[in-house]
């Protein structure tokens, strides 16, 4: 190659990269915009945000925002409830969808199998919207009734298991089935051979699996909005609660929704660390 | 009393890996079964531990029948080709597994582990975990593991197949000397015949279905049953020709390939290839059983000898070996490690016939088994 093809070569490279770089400045921009606007209205006085010409930079700051929807006791609580239902939906998830993706990824090989978890997942496919209202008369009919932290955790479960229950089938059929049987052969039960060796295999995979089910929940309105709102309220239900009249007050809803984005920005930060794969490397030959 | 006895079993349906395989290995035992890779080997350690099912025959450990006994009430260690080590646990703590899973008091646990690391020397890497270690010295850890588990038969699965030759060498001296596995029943596996030959108590050739010879190392080696058990055992690879018998009872002569090469025999071979005259019949010479004659001297012992052209040859220190074309047949030759010859220059290879093997073109069966 000449030194002139050379050079062709490295600028063609460089101008790749420009056009590269210039998609993700706009990216950055559609993404963050939204963020950065909900920022800035949330630190807006009321009269300000509803002027016709919005500005991009408050005129003046208000900080007590914050302070201000905490008045309402029912937005700690709201907050409370979220992390309750959460909580307990993705940790019944977890343990149910752990089980069942080992049944599936050990016991339940071939046609069976295979179309048994498609099944399984097939359910994360249906459209909410349509079981809504039975869903309403279903629970109705239990003795907590519609409007309680069981309907909601149960509720949860229908679409987090089948969730679950397929990727830790995925992380259980990458697990070397190898050191299951050098465990049989330690003279482990497969019960205990379970817990000792293959389970910790798969904890980067529940970690995922936990943060997934957990932003689902956390985030979940339809069926919250439907199914209670008086004795259990969870967040997204509670920010339309923020009126004053005939007046939204959209200071205080961007406020309560930074706050309420706190918990699973932290737990992402906290959990990272523990969802990077390959803890199984360097098992095989080397 | 026996240690392993296994009675006709039996693996796969629609294409028998284990056919009827019948076998006992004794208590104190080093048994070494060498065979071709995906012949069934690893298939039958499995159904030993249990690990798969039989179709058919029994299994018998110290006695007892275990065919219907779950893989972790068997008493059966064995180590894993891939090693099979914990990669979340330590060193240590995959040795100490088979203890901790008889809930064994903590002290024992730390005595033991530390006690098999040192004879293993990876004592130094307890804290490690397995991919912060050697090749070599995963593989002495999943030997501890087994080694700690005290159990009534080792299984080894080509346990240094994929180290480098320096360290497969130290680790087979160490199999010699490991006390714990020349007390009890051990079944080794493996496709490397210098490990076979050096480790066997006896060796068992493995073939398609089962076990196509068993014997010592040197029966095995000098008589193989067939011109299969010939193959698997020894490197360089036997020569191999079709033959036929040329000649009557005083002078007999072989031909091979269509004349290629052309030899007398006498003696043992002679009495019992006289009846083969009309049947073709199979030649194996082994590469140590061939010598080149050197330029200047003018015999070559009172052994015949054939023309042919260098091919290759490759000095390998200790040794040489040459491939030679005889007539269009390549022939492999060991050579001194001090000669040296060029590709296309001329040799004279003597042959010794009494030590070649010949067998039943059709059967493969080695015909001078039972004669000598």
């Amino acid at each position: 190659m000449t030194t002139n093809a050379m050079a062709t070569g490295q600028s063609n490279y460089r101008i790749i990269r420009y056009i590269v770089l210039a998609f993700l400045v706009i990216w950055l921009v559609f993404t963050l915009f939204p963020l950065y606007f909900a920022i800035i209205t949330a630190l807006k006085p009321v009269d300000e945000i509803n002027r016709m010409v919005p500005t991009f930079w408050p005129e003046t700051f208000r900080f007590d925002n914050f302070a201000g929807i905490f008045a309402d006791p029912g937005s700690l609580k709201s907050l409370i409830d979220s992390i309750i239902i959460a909580s307990a939906n993705t940790a019944l998830s977890l343990v149910l969808g752990t089980l069942a993706g080992y049944a599936l990824a050990r016991y339940l090989r071939g046609a069976l199998g295979e179309n048994l978890a498609f099944f399984i997942l097939s359910q994360r496919m249906f459209p909410p919207v349509a079981i809504l209202i039975p869903i309403f008369f279903l629970f109705d009919e239990t003795p907590w009734g519609t409007d309680s932290y069981i309907t909601l955790v149960l509720l949860y479960l229908v679409f987090n298991l089948p969730l679950a229950t397929w990727l830790m089938m995925v992380f259980f059929r990458d697990a070397p089935k190898e050191l299951e049987e050098a465990a049989y052969l330690d003279g482990y039960t497969p019960f205990r051979a379970f817990f000792k060796v293959t389970l910790p295999l798969v904890v980067p995979g529940m970690i995922s699996v936990a943060m997934l089910c957990w932003i689902f929940a956390w985030n979940e309105y339809l069926f919250a909005n439907l199914l209670t709102g008086t004795t259990v309220k969870t967040f997204p239900v509670h920010i339309p609660t923020f009126v004053a009249g005939s007046q939204t007050l959209w200071n205080f809803v961007m406020a309560f929704s930074l706050v309420a984005m706190l918990p699973p920005v932290l737990l992402f930060i906290v959990l990272r660390r523990y969802m990077v794969r390959g803890l199984s490397l360097g098992v095989v030959k080397g | 009393m026996a240690g392993l006895v296994l009675d006709e079993i039996c693996k796969g349906w629609d294409f028998p890996v284990l056919d009827r395989l019948s076998l006992t290995v004794e208590e104190g035992e080093f048994f070494v079964i060498v065979g071709p890779s995906g012949i069934g080997k690893t298939t039958l350690l499995r159904c030993i531990a249990g690990l798969e099912r039989l179709d058919a025959g029994r299994v018998i450990i110290g006695g007892q029948d275990v065919t219907a006994v779950k893989p972790y009430r068997r008493g059966v260690a064995m180590t894993f080709e891939s090693y099979a080590l914990y990669p979340h646990l330590t060193v240590f703590e995959n040795i100490a597994s088979p203890l901790r899973a008889r809930r064994q008091p903590k002290e024992d646990i730390a005595r033991q582990v530390e006690s098999v690391a040192k004879l293993l020397k990876i004592d130094h890497l307890l804290d490690r975990r397995p991919h912060e270690v050697s090749g070599g010295q995963k593989q002495r850890t999943a030997l501890g593991r087994t080694l700690v588990a005290k159990p009534e038969i080792f299984l080894l699965d080509e346990p240094i197949s994929h180290l480098d030759a320096k360290i497969r060498h130290e680790l087979r001296r160490q199999f010699h000397t490991l006390e714990d596995l020349r007390r009890v029943a051990t079944l080794y596996v493996t496709h490397d015949y210098a490990e076979a030959l050096s480790l066997g108590d006896r060796i068992g050739v493995m073939g398609e279905g089962g076990l196509v010879q068993i014997g010592s190392p040197r029966e095995v080696f000098e008589k193989p049953a067939d011109l299969f058990a010939a193959r698997v055992l020894g490197q360089p690879s036997i020569n191999e020709f079709s033959a036929e018998v040329e000649g009557s009872d005083g002078a007999l002569s072989i031909s091979v390939e269509n004349g290629a090469i052309r030899f007398p025999i006498s003696g043992p071979p002679a009495s019992v290839l006289g009846d083969h005259s009309d049947r073709g019949i199979s030649v194996g010479m082994r590469p140590q059983h061939l010598s080149v004659v050197r330029d200047g001297a003018s015999s070559a012992n009172g052994h015949p000898t054939v023309e042919g052209t260098v091919d290759v040859h490759e000095a390998l220190g200790a040794t040489g070996v040459l491939i030679a074309t005889v007539g269009e047949q390549p022939l492999t030759v060991i050579t001194s490690p001090e000669d040296h010859y060029a590709s296309g220059e001329p040799v004279k290879i003597a042959l010794e016939p009494e030590n070649f093997l010949y067998f039943d073109r059709q059967s493969g069966r080695n015909l001078m088994l039972g004669q000598s």
